[in-house]
């Protein structure tokens, strides 16, 4: 019971944590996650049950993944607290006497003689450390004065403040998924919506989708008023990367999407029989307009599809809401009795071809020719809402983590430790001196401060 | 002139410093080093002319796709060399760094990687694709000094050199790691969350980043607590490398996830 205890506050167990948690991370990156049961169905086969029953599919959130993860915040803190307290000890209240034979078998040690009694000889090893920015402690046992310089005292806490750091990360991380609230936000313009659970609106005033000159986008950006009780108090734009956090709640541009409810065309309409007859038709699906010519043809939009293919049956259907092959349908009237129709194709305008209603005016009505010059459906912006009461503490491990590291590796704690003792108006000086860290860096410091002792004055 | 040209020229200059380099491999003269030295940070300057002129002529940031990443890694790998070489003295890992670089940089103007500048999708453009890329790349070139160090100390029989290297793995890890966790985890963190509204979503390219700084952190643990040094330590560094390694390559081209720009 006793070796159990012991390993599970050992430096051991966090090795070995490391090495199974890497392991598993591993694993969650091979084995897609968090898919559906006929994805892991075909991709598997029979393995696809026990995949799902050990948690493989949905790893980082399974329970043995979160055990692990408990496991080693325990580790860490009984680790560290273990060490905290002597450390603590030798920060606050350290030994500062020290037996002149141990100094001397430091890698760092030197002696001098001065002749001037002791507390004189202490006096001057004082003003030399102090000089090199050493705090000193002072303490006299019997003949001898010992002293102790130190400094970046700090720096043994590195290790401490890093541990911290990951422990209040794991503490975010667990009020995160715990409480943090996220959800989607279809608005189109002028539309006012809430966040969930929260106690103010959100307006959506304007939608506007930047392109490069290659056509992809540049920019979403959609400009927001926050309501409270149906007041505006705060108007910004949100962009990706620039959110707008109010109250706790941030709102991200995410996506956009098309309303494709009453979008409005501009069909060209030619003859092939007169190059000079151009009609530049804007119109809203379902509304007509008239060609004026001279057979006073009347056109119609009837449908509109953003992403036009031919269904099972040879029929029109409608793929996806994305505008990857836009169509419409053109209905032509004379004297109110329909005459022709068709589809026509944005992205194929050779493609579209009339058909006459009857035969009587296939000769008329095949010497009208459309195109779907162009469309324009309102888009409305996906928005994520979210409110995240964990991410402070994120915030705050992070920078615990970068302190504890900059602390650990760039501020190492030195000591110079002497011991002065002496009679008869001469003193014997030993020093010696320790680096945890930087000892390249410490070795020309002790060096400085040596020679300075060493030159009898 | 041109980027493309101030490219071909930083790497014929790298080319040469890896034959002054090679040189004194086989010689041994200091001289051969100093002189590969020099120029291979002519290279530098020309390279971070070129990364300049990039970023003029695109109006963004030198890393947002392959080719654009790789110039800008093998960058940081000559950067990190110097830095290294000035401190510590140890141009003996020099002809090999400049022959993996040598790599990248062939690898970057292979016709598999396409040059043209393209522009930023809405995701990439803030000021944290500067921090977040150049501060994590930068710490992984100090791990690839590190690991070369580490393979050296693995082919080498001589006790002197053998401790040389190990002391050099250590001092590149000891910069390279907090630079890693600054740039890859936190400003990864902070942009994911301005970006996305969330700071982790376990997407592969996070977790790599994880189980790097995971063999990292094993590598100091193992080593200043429970005293590893030598071959052991040597072997978790050149794990982590390769863990990095796969982060920046492997992630992007096996495993599809939100980083799927670069």
């Amino acid at each position: 019971m006793k070796r159990l205890i012991k390993f599970f506050t050992s430096i051991k167990l966090a090795i070995v944590l490391l090495i199974i948690l890497a392991v598993a991370s591993i694993l969650g990156t091979l084995i897609p996650q968090g898919r559906s049961l006929e994805e892991y169905g075909a991709r598997y086969g029979q393995m696809a049950g026990l995949l799902m029953k050990l948690q493989l599919t949905g790893l980082y959130h399974s329970i043995w993944f979160l055990a692990l993860l408990f496991l080693f915040a325990v580790n860490i803190i009984v680790c560290t607290l273990e060490r905290l307290g002597p450390k603590y000890r030798r920060a606050v209240t350290p030994r500062i006497e020290s037996d002149p034979k141990g100094l001397l078998v430091l890698k760092f040690k030197d002696r001098a003689k001065r002749n001037v009694p002791p507390d004189e000889a202490a006096a001057e090893v004082k003003r030399l450390l102090a000089g090199a920015h050493y705090r000193l402690k002072e303490e006299t046992v019997g003949p001898r004065i010992h002293l102790l310089g130190r400094k970046k005292i700090l720096g043994l806490f590195g290790s401490d403040v890093v541990h911290l750091g990951l422990l209040v990360i794991l503490a975010g991380g667990i009020i995160s998924g715990a409480t943090s609230i996220r959800s989607n936000l279809d608005l189109a313009e002028g539309q006012v919506k809430s966040a969930p659970k929260a106690d103010f609106e959100i307006r959506l005033d304007k939608f506007t989708t930047e392109y490069y000159p290659d056509g992809s986008v540049k920019a979403w950006k959609s400009d927001l008023t926050v309501l409270e009780q149906k007041k505006p108090v705060l108007s910004q734009t949100v962009a990706v990367n620039h959110p707008l956090t109010y109250k706790g709640y941030s709102f991200y541009q995410t996506s956009y999407g098309f309303n494709w409810d009453n979008p409005s065309v501009e069909v060209w309409a030619k003859k092939k029989s007169d190059p000079a007859f151009l009609r530049k038709l804007k119109i809203k699906v379902g509304e007509r307009a008239s060609l004026d010519d001279p057979e006073k043809t009347t056109l119609a939009v009837t449908k509109f599809l953003p992403d036009f293919v031919l269904g099972d049956a040879n029929e029109p259907v409608n793929r996806s809401n994305q505008p990857n092959n836009p169509a419409a349908f053109v209905e032509g009237t004379r004297d109110g009795a329909p005459v022709f129709s068709g589809w026509i194709f944005s992205n194929y305008p050779d493609f579209a071809q009339m058909h006459a209603a009857n035969d009587k005016d296939k000769e008329k009505t095949t010497d009208l020719a459309f195109e779907l010059k162009s469309f324009d459906a309102g888009q409305f912006s996906v928005l994520e809402a979210a409110k995240d009461p964990g991410v402070p503490l994120i915030w705050l491990g992070c920078g615990l983590l970068m302190a504890g590291l900059a602390l650990a590796f760039y501020w190492p704690t030195w000591e110079i430790k002497a011991v002065v003792e002496g009679a008869q108006g001469k003193s014997d000086i030993v020093f010696g001196g320790l680096a945890s860290k930087s000892r390249e860096a410490f070795a020309v410091e002790f060096e400085t401060v040596a020679a300075a002792l060493r030159k009898s004055k | 002139m041109n980027e493309s040209t101030i490219f071909v020229l930083t790497f014929i200059l790298y080319i040469i410093a890896a034959f002054f380099y090679l040189a004194f491999l086989f010689t041994r003269k200091e001289s051969w080093a100093k002189t590969g030295s020099l120029v291979a940070v002519a290279g530098l300057v020309a390279h971070t002319a070129a990364l300049v002129v990039r970023t003029v002529e695109s109006g963004h940031a030198p890393f947002t796709n392959m080719y654009e990443s790789i110039s800008f890694l093998s960058w940081a790998f000559v950067l990190a060399f110097i830095i290294i070489d000035r401190k510590l003295k140890i141009p003996r890992i020099g002809p090999y760094l400049m022959l993996i670089v040598i790599g990248l940089m062939a690898l970057a103007s292979s016709p598999l990687m396409p040059k043209e500048a393209t522009p930023l999708v809405p995701a990439l453009q803030s000021y944290w694709l500067w921090l977040h890329v150049s501060v994590t790349l930068l710490g992984e070139a100090f791990f690839a000094v590190a690991f070369i160090a580490c393979l050296m100390y693995l082919a080498t029989s001589d006790p002197a050199k053998k401790e040389r290297m190990d002391s050099v793995s250590y001092r590149c890890v000891a910069v390279g790691f907090p630079l890693f966790t600054l740039g890859g985890l936190v400003f990864g963190m902070v942009w994911a969350y301005k970006a996305w509204g969330t700071y982790w979503s376990w997407d592969p390219k996070e977790v790599w980043s994880l189980i790097t700084w995971f063999v990292f952190a094993l590598y100091l643990h193992t080593r200043i607590v429970m005293g590893w040094k030598g071959k052991r330590s040597a072997i978790i560094v050149i794990l982590g490398f390769l863990a990095a390694l796969f982060t920046y390559f492997g992630v992007n081209y096996l495993l599809a996830g939100l980083h799927s720009y670069a």
